[in-house]
C-alpha cells in the first residue's frame, strides 16, 4: 500500500507521465531548458535499462557507459564516414550491441558482487579505450564530427522542439517496453533472481539465461539512447563514455530508487539538472556529487523516493494519529 | 514398499576439501510415500539434497530421476522434470508479495520470454490470469490465502516455512524435498505442519523429509533412512528404525 | 638498443611498476580480508600520498623523509575517518551498497584534493638522484630500486605483523572468524578500523615512491587504483602472496604490450588480462574455489 491506487497501476502512470512531457514544452520560457530536458529523455533511457539490471535483478554493471557509446560510435561513424540513413544506423547499433552484450555477457554474468562489477568496469575501460584508439574510425580522443542531423523517412528533426519530440516518443515507448517486461513472468523471474539464484533455479528458472537477457535488453537500450545522442550532438568524443559516466549512471539509478522504473526517470532527471543549475558551483560539482552518493547510500538505501515518500507516509501516520495504524 | 522407483542414487559421494560429506550413498525413493532422512548435525543430509537438486556436482556417483539420470545437469533441468526442494535457511523472495512468490513457483507451468512480454501479446495477458487464479489456489491449499498481498519477508517464520513449500508445491513436482521443513516451529505449528505434508502426499507429490524432530518423522514417514557421516546406517519403517542400534550409538555418540 | 636489451628495459619498468600495483592492491586485500569490502578509495589514499608530501614540503618545509612521514600518518588517518564516516553508518551492507559508498568517498576525496591542490601535476624529488644505472645494456632508475626495496620492506613488515604479533593474529582472526574472534574478547571494530588505517598506509606509500618517476596529480588514483585492483584479483582476492605475483604479472606484461604493441592500449592489455582471469580463474593465480554455502 505505498502509493496512491491510480499512481499504483503503472499503466495510469504511463499516460499521465506521457501527457506531462507532451506539454511540459509549453511551460518553457527558455529555449536551453529544452536542450537540458532532451539530455534528460537520453539519460533516462539508459537509466531505464540499468534499473532492470541493477535495481530488478540485482546485477551491477559499472560499464554502461560503453554500450551508450557504442550506439553512438556505430551510428555516428555509419552516418559521418558511410552517409547511412539514421535509421540504418539505428538497426546496425541495436543488432551490434545487442549481439556484443550476449557474447561479453555469458561469461561475465556468472560473476557476482565485486568479480561482476570489475567486470563490466574492465569491459568499459577497454572499450572507451577503443575509442581513443582507433583514430581512422572515430577520429581519436578529440573525437568524431561530421554525423547528419536526425531524418526519419524523409522528415527532418532539424529544430530542437522536434528533437524533443523525438526524444519523449522514444522515452514512451522504452518505458512502455519496460512496464511490459516488469509486470510480466520475465519481470518476476527476474526480481526472483534478485531475492535469491538458488531458489529461483529449484523453481525451474534458467538464471543465467535471464541474467545475460536482461544484460543484453539493457545494453540495446544504452545503445538505442546513444543513437538520440550522435544525431542530436552531430559530435561525439570518448570522453562523453568514460568510468565517471557508467558510475553517474549507477548513481541516477540508485538515487532514483532501485527497482522502480519512475525512481530510475527522477534519478536521471536530477543528475542531469542539478549540474545545469548549479553551474555557478561547478568547482564543486564532483564533491557534492561524491558526497550525495554517500549520504543517500547510508541514509536512504532504497532511494530518494521511496525515502521521501517513507517519511511522507510516517507523517501521514502522525498527523492521523496512531488509532489508523490497525 | 512396492510403489514405483522415482529418485533413486548410486554411490553418490561429495567431498568438501578433506571433509568426505557423502559417501557411496545409496539410497531409493518411491512414488506416492513420505520418506525420511535423518541423521545427526553435519550428517551430510543437506549436501544430499543440494547434489541430487543440482545446486552442487558430485564428486562421484549419479542420481536417477524415473530410471533417467540426471547427474550433473543444470539446477533448473532437474526442476522441469518435477524435482523441487526447499531450504534449511530460508530461500524466499524477501521482497514480493507471498502471491508472487508462488505465482515464481508456476514459472515452468507457464510460457513467455522477453519479446512476448514486452509487446504484451495477448495470450500473455490471459496466461497471466491463469497463473494468478492457480497461484492462488496453492494459497488456498496451504491456507495462506489472507496473506497473499503481504510482503514475505515480513512474514513470522512459520508462515515463511509454509510459503515455501506452497511454492515448491506450485511448480507442480512428482518430488518435494523439505529440508527441516518443523526448524523453528512451535508444536501447534509442527502439527499443522505433520497434516500439511500428509495431505500433499494424498495429493500425488512424493515427498522426501529432512528432519530433526524425530516425534514429527516417526509419525508421518512411510520408510526412514539414517545417514551418518555421509553413510547410510541403517533404514526401514519408522518402528525398525527407532530400535536399531546403529542408530542409537550415531545419536548417542553424537550427544 | 638491441631487441634483448629493450625487452630488459621494459623488463625492469614492469617491475617497478608492478610492486606498485602490489602495494595497492595489498590495500585492497587488507580492507577484504577483514570487511569482504572492496574499498574502491584506495587509489584516492595513493594520490593523497603524494600530495601530502608535496605539501608538508612546501608548506612546512619539512625535508622529504619527514614529509612523507606525515603524508603516511595522515593517509591512515584519512582511512580511519573513512571507516567511521561512511562505512560504519550503513545497516544493510550489502556488496552493491557498500561499493557505490566507496565509489561515492572516491570521487568525494577526489574533488576535495581538486579543491585543495588544483588541477595540475605536482613533482616530487627522486630519493636519491637520477643518475641511471646501467644494467647489461638497459638502464635503471635509482628510484626503480627505492620502489622495490620499499615495497620488498612493507610485504616483509607485513608478514611479521600478520604472523607474529598479537595485533595482527586478532586482525586475522576476526576476519576468518569474526563470532568466535568476539567470544575471545577481540573488538572486531576496532580491527576493521586497524585494517582502514594500514591500508591508507600502504597506499600513502605507494603514492610516495611512486610520485617521482610519474609526478603526482588530483586524479592520478582512479587507474592506479584499479590496476590495484587488477593485482589483488589477478593473484587471488585476499592472498598475501597472490597479490605480489598479481602485481608483478601485471606490470610485466603491461609494459612488454605497451612497449612491443603499442603504448594506447596499455590500459587496455590490463584490463583484458584482468577480464581473461575473471572469465577462466576468478579465484586468481594462487586463490582456492570457495563454494557458496546453501
Ligand atoms: N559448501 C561447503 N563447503 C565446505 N564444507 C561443507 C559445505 N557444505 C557442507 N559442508 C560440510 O559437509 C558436512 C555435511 O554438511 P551438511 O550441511 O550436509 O549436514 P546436515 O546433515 O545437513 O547437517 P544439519 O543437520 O546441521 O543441517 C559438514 O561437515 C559440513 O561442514
Ligand atoms: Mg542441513
Amino acid at each position: 500500500m505505498r502509493f496512491p491506487p491510480f499512481v499504483r497501476s503503472p499503466y495510469a502512470g504511463f499516460l499521465l507521465f506521457s501527457g506531462m512531457l507532451a506539454v511540459l514544452p509549453l511551460l518553457l520560457t527558455n529555449d536551453y531548458y529544452l536542450n537540458v530536458l532532451i539530455f534528460i529523455g537520453i539519460h533516462a533511457i539508459i537509466a531505464i535499462g540499468l534499473d532492470l539490471l541493477l535495481g530488478y535483478t540485482g546485477q551491477i554493471s559499472l560499464g554502461h557507459a560503453a554500450f551508450f557509446g557504442l550506439g553512438a560510435y556505430i551510428t555516428g561513424v555509419l552516418s559521418a564516414k558511410a552517409s547511412w540513413p539514421p535509421i540504418a544506423g539505428l538497426v546496425v547499433a541495436l543488432v551490434g550491441v545487442g549481439i556484443l552484450a550476449y557474447v561479453i555477457g555469458i561469461p561475465t554474468l556468472k560473476l557476482h558482487g565485486h568479480y561482476l562489477a570489475m567486470a563490466t568496469l574492465g569491459f568499459g575501460i577497454i572499450v572507451q579505450i577503443f575509442f581513443k584508439e582507433l583514430d581512422f574510425l572515430t577520429g581519436g580522443p578529440s573525437g568524431l564530427v561530421g554525423i547528419e542531423d536526425m531524418v526519419i523517412f524523409g522528415y527532418e528533426f532539424d529544430s530542437d522542439l522536434k528533437y524533443y519530440y523525438l526524444v519523449c516518443v522514444s522515452l514512451a515507448l522504452t518505458l512502455l517496453l519496460s512496464i511490459n517486461v516488469v509486470q510480466s513472468r520475465v519481470g518476476r523471474a527476474l526480481r526472483a533472481i534478485h531475492g535469491s539464484e538458488v531458489a529461483s533455479s529449484v523453481l525451474g528458472v534458467n538464471v543465467s539465461r535471464y541474467k545475460v537477457g536482461i544484460f543484453v535488453l539493457s545494453a540495446v537500450y544504452a545503445a538505442f539512447a546513444g543513437w538520440l545522442y550522435s544525431h542530436y550532438m552531430t559530435f561525439v568524443s570518448p570522453s562523453s563514455f568514460d568510468f565517471m559516466f557508467s558510475i553517474k549512471l549507477v548513481t541516477m539509478v540508485v538515487i532514483g530508487s532501485l527497482g522502480s522504473i519512475w525512481g530510475a526517470i527522477f534519478g536521471a532527471a536530477l543528475l542531469t539538472s542539478l549540474p545545469e543549475f548549479l553551474y555557478v558551483f561547478e568547482k564543486y560539482e564532483t564533491t557534492v556529487f561524491g558526497l550525495i552518493l554517500i549520504t543517500v547510500m547510508i541514509f536512504m538505501p532504497k532511494g530518494l523516493l521511496r525515502g521521501v515518500e517513507d517519511a511522507v507516509l510516517a507523517g501521514v501516520r502522525v498527523v492521523r494519529g496512531k488509532g489508523d495504524d490497525k | 514398499m512396492n510403489s514405483p522407483l522415482l529418485m533413486n542414487t548410486r554411490n553418490l559421494s561429495r567431498d568438501f576439501g578433506g571433509v568426505r560429506a557423502l559417501r557411496d550413498l545409496d539410497l531409493d525413493v518411491r512414488q506416492g510415500l513420505i520418506q525420511a532422512v535423518i541423521g545427526p548435525n553435519g550428517a551430510g543430509k543437506t549436501t544430499l539434497f543440494n547434489v541430487i537438486s543440482g545446486v552442487i556436482v558430485p564428486t562421484g556417483g549419479s542420481v536417477f530421476f524415473r530410471g533417467e539420470e540426471i547427474t550433473g545437469l543444470p539446477t533448473h533441468k532437474i526442476a522441469q522434470k518435477g524435482l523441487t526442494r526447499t531450504f534449511q535457511n530460508l530461500q524466499l523472495f524477501a521482497d514480493m508479495t507471498v502471491l508472487e512468490n508462488v505465482m515464481v513457483g508456476m514459472h515452468c507451468m507457464s510460457k513467455g520470454g522477453f519479446f512476448a512480454s514486452a509487446f504484451k501479446a495477448p495470450w500473455v495477458i490471459a496466461e497471466e490470469r491463469r497463473v494468478r487464479d492457480e497461484s492462488m489456489e496453492w494459497l488456498r491449499f496451504v491456507g495462506m490465502e489472507d496473506h497473499s498481498a503481504t510482503v514475505a519477508g515480513s512474514l513470522p517464520f512459520g508462515s515463511q516455512r509454509i510459503l515455501e513449500m506452497a511454492r515448491g508445491l506450485a511448480s507442480n513436482p512428482e518430488l518435494l524435498m523439505l529440508d527441516e521443513p518443523a526448524a523453528g516451529l512451535n508444536s501447534r505449528e509442527t502439527g499443522d505442519l505433520a497434516r500439511l505434508i500428509i495431505r500433499i502426499k494424498e495429493s500425488g507429490v512424493s515427498v522426501l523429509l529432512v528432519e530433526h524432530d524425530m516425534e514429527l518423522v516417526m509419525s508421518i514417514s512411510d520408510h526412514v533412512t539414517v545417514i551418518d557421516q555421509g553413510h547410510k546406517i541403517a533404514e526401514g519403517d519408522p518402528e525398525t528404525v527407532r530400535s536399531d542400534e546403529k542408530v542409537l550409538k550415531a545419536y548417542l555418540g553424537e550427544e | 638498443m638491441t631487441l634483448s636489451q629493450q625487452i630488459l628495459q621494459y623488463l625492469i619498468t614492469g617491475v617497478t611498476v608492478g610492486t606498485i600495483y602490489a602495494l595497492i592492491g595489498m590495500g585492497f586485500n587488507i580492507i577484504y580480508n577483514s570487511t569482504e569490502i572492496i574499498n574502491f578509495a584506495q587509489g584516492e589514499f595513493v594520490m593523497l600520498g603524494g600530495l601530502l608530501t608535496v605539501s608538508s614540503m612546501r608548506i612546512l618545509h619539512l625535508p622529504l623523509p619527514f614529509a612523507a612521514l606525515v603524508a603516511v600518518i595522515g593517509v591512515a588517518l584519512i582511512g580511519t575517518l573513512l571507516n567511521v564516516a561512511a562505512i560504519r553508518p550503513v545497516k544493510d551492507p550489502n556488496p552493491i551498497t557498500l561499493i557505490i559508498i566507496t565509489i561515492g568517498a572516491s570521487i568525494f576525496i577526489r574533488g576535495v584534493a581538486s579543491l585543495i591542490w588544483g588541477k595540475d601535476p605536482y613533482p616530487i624529488p627522486a630519493f636519491s638522484g637520477e643518475d641511471p644505472i646501467q644494467f647489461f645494456g638497459a638502464v635503471i632508475q635509482p628510484q626503480s630500486l627505492w620502489v622495490m626495496g620499499v615495497a620488498l620492506s612493507i610485504v616483509l613488515g607485513f608478514r611479521q605483523f600478520f604472523g607474529k604479533t598479537i595485533t595482527g593474529k586478532a586482525m586475522i582472526a576476526s576476519a576468518f572468524q569474526p563470532r568466535a574472534a568476539r567470544l575471545v574478547g577481540i573488538d572486531t571494530r576496532f580491527m576493521v578500523l586497524i585494517s582502514f588505517a594500514l591500508s591508507g598506509l600502504v597506499g600513502a606509500v605507494a603514492g610516495i615512491v611512486i610520485a617521482p618517476m610519474s609526478m603526482t596529480q588530483y586524479d592520478i588514483g582512479v587507474m592506479i587504483g584499479l590496476k590495484g585492483f587488477c593485482a589483488a584479483i589477478i593473484g587471488g582476492l585476499g592472498h598475501f602472496w597472490g597479490v605480489v605475483i598479481g602485481g608483478i604479472t601485471l606490470g610485466i606484461l603491461e609494459s612488454l604490450g605497451a612497449g612491443l604493441i603499442s603504448s594506447g592500449y596499455k590500459d587496455a592489455i590490463a584490463f583484458g588480462i584482468l577480464l581473461l582471469m575473471l572469465f577462466f580463474r576468478p579465484q586468481g593465480i594462487l586463490g582456492k574455489t570457495k563454494g557458496d554455502r546453501v
